[in-house]
């Protein structure tokens, strides 16, 4: 015979479990106490004793020692201690020797190999970071436009003593040959002792709060419902001059599509939303993610 | 990512100072450090570190149970199995009875000089 539950038989199935433990577990406290009751006239030493109605009644020490009614329907009063990660800043150190008249530059391409960061010993936009998406972008600005002129150039990051060239072709391996035109190309434009990022761009940078104010409310509007979908949320760690920092967590945090969200979701969505806005870090510690989307 | 066989650590400590001992933790687990050295008063310098012998997925510093405790630098030396030993240096941080801080890092990105 089979025992078919409709939705309403089923909800009265799950709501009943609780009261069902609830019933059980006075009732073993009851069992206890008559079991240890019980146990004190088996014991032959007591056996031929006439109890007194006191000796008969649980003892008090036993009622206090049971968990209070309040323990037993949290289980969790004691939760595990949660503390929260947060990242400290890694110093590079003795990258360049400290007397070095000579303008040095070491390359970095990213583990994809779309991106190279360039280091340089000389101060490229100090205190602030500009990201050049397009050659329109660059007028004004004789470093980037003088990148831009370099073929394979897709955008240009630029931040305190750093250059990031992000490129058109994304299947090709070997940075060095784009390398070395870009090393070429910013020494010819340190040496000419201009300033190397439009002037413009500094003097008319919004404050921080209104930097931070447009990126929540992007966050907020844009990103986080859609991510959302995706049990994933972004959070926005720090602000220096117009560089953030942002953490993603739940789905997001070890996903495999983290790279693309990023680069294409929340990037552009930020730039759009605050056109201010320059390098965007994400300090998120993917290898802890703990319920990857993928 | 790489095997971690050991790892050291040099905290440089600022104001204020922390009293009790240095844990870490590893994959959630924490524990204390080993072959400890100096101290974690104001101005002080502390050493210690850990045979670990296993796949980090998380490294932490974890901040005292009371108070707060301003960090300098913290200089981490990590050998793993399977890349030349490496060493990491993180900037200033203060922790507190709700943080511990992420001193771990994946062997550097190769470079070259253009």
């Amino acid at each position: 015979m089979k025992i078919r539950f409709n939705l309403f038989d089923e909800e009265c199935v799950l709501n009943l479990i609780p009261k069902v433990f609830k019933k059980i577990f006075p009732r073993i406290r009851e069992d206890e106490g008559s079991a240890e009751t019980a146990g004190k006239s088996a014991d032959p030493e007591h056996s031929d004793k006439k109890l007194s109605p006191a000796e008969i009644s649980p003892p008090a020490v036993k009622e206090e020692s049971m968990p209070s009614r309040d323990e037993d329907e949290n289980p969790f009063s004691n939760p595990p201690e949660l503390r929260r990660v947060i990242q400290a800043p890694v110093l590079i150190e003795n990258l360049f020797p400290p007397e070095s008249t000579e303008v040095l530059i070491k390359a970095q391409p990213s583990t994809n190999h779309d991106q190279c960061l360039f280091r340089i010993n000389r101060p490229v936009l100090p205190g602030y970071s500009w990201w050049f998406g397009k050659f329109e972008d660059a007028q004004g600005s004789p470093l980037a436009e003088r990148l831009f002129s370099i073929d394979g150039v897709e955008a240009v990051l630029v931040h305190e003593d750093t250059v990031t060239i992000t490129r058109l072709e994304k299947t090709g391996l070997d940075w060095k040959p784009l390398a070395g035109e870009v090393g070429t190309a910013v020494r010819e434009v340190m040496q000419q002792g201009t300033p190397l990022i439009a002037e413009k761009i500094i003097r008319e940078m919004p404050s921080e709060d209104e930097i931070r104010s447009g990126i929540q409310r992007a966050i907020d509007t844009e990103v986080n419902p859609g991510v959302a979908g995706h049990g994933g949320n972004v959070t926005l760690n720090s602000i220096k001059g117009n560089t953030i920092t942002i953490q993603m967590g739940g789905g997001c945090q070890g996903c495999s599509a983290a790279d693309v969200t990023l680069k294409q979701g929340i990037h552009r969505t930020f730039r759009e939303q605050v056109p201010f806005v320059g390098a965007i870090y994400d300090e998120t510690d993917h290898a802890a993610g703990l319920n990857p989307y993928f | 990512m790489p095997k971690l066989m050991n790892f050291k650590l040099q905290i440089e400590t600022g104001e204020p100072g922390m009293a009790g001992p240095v844990l870490f933790t590893i994959n959630n687990h924490k524990l204390p450090l080993e072959n400890i050295q100096g101290t974690t008063d104001p101005g002080g310098v502390f050493e210690g570190g850990f045979d670990v012998n296993s796949f980090a997925h998380s490294l932490t510093l974890v901040g005292p149970e009371k108070g707060q405790w301003h960090i300098r630098k913290i200089k981490v030396d990590y050998e793993c199995g399977d890349s030349a030993p490496y060493t990491v240096t993180f900037g200033e941080v203060t922790l507190d009875e709700t943080t511990e801080v992420n001193i771990w890092k994946d062997p550097p990105l190769p470079t070259f000089d253009v």
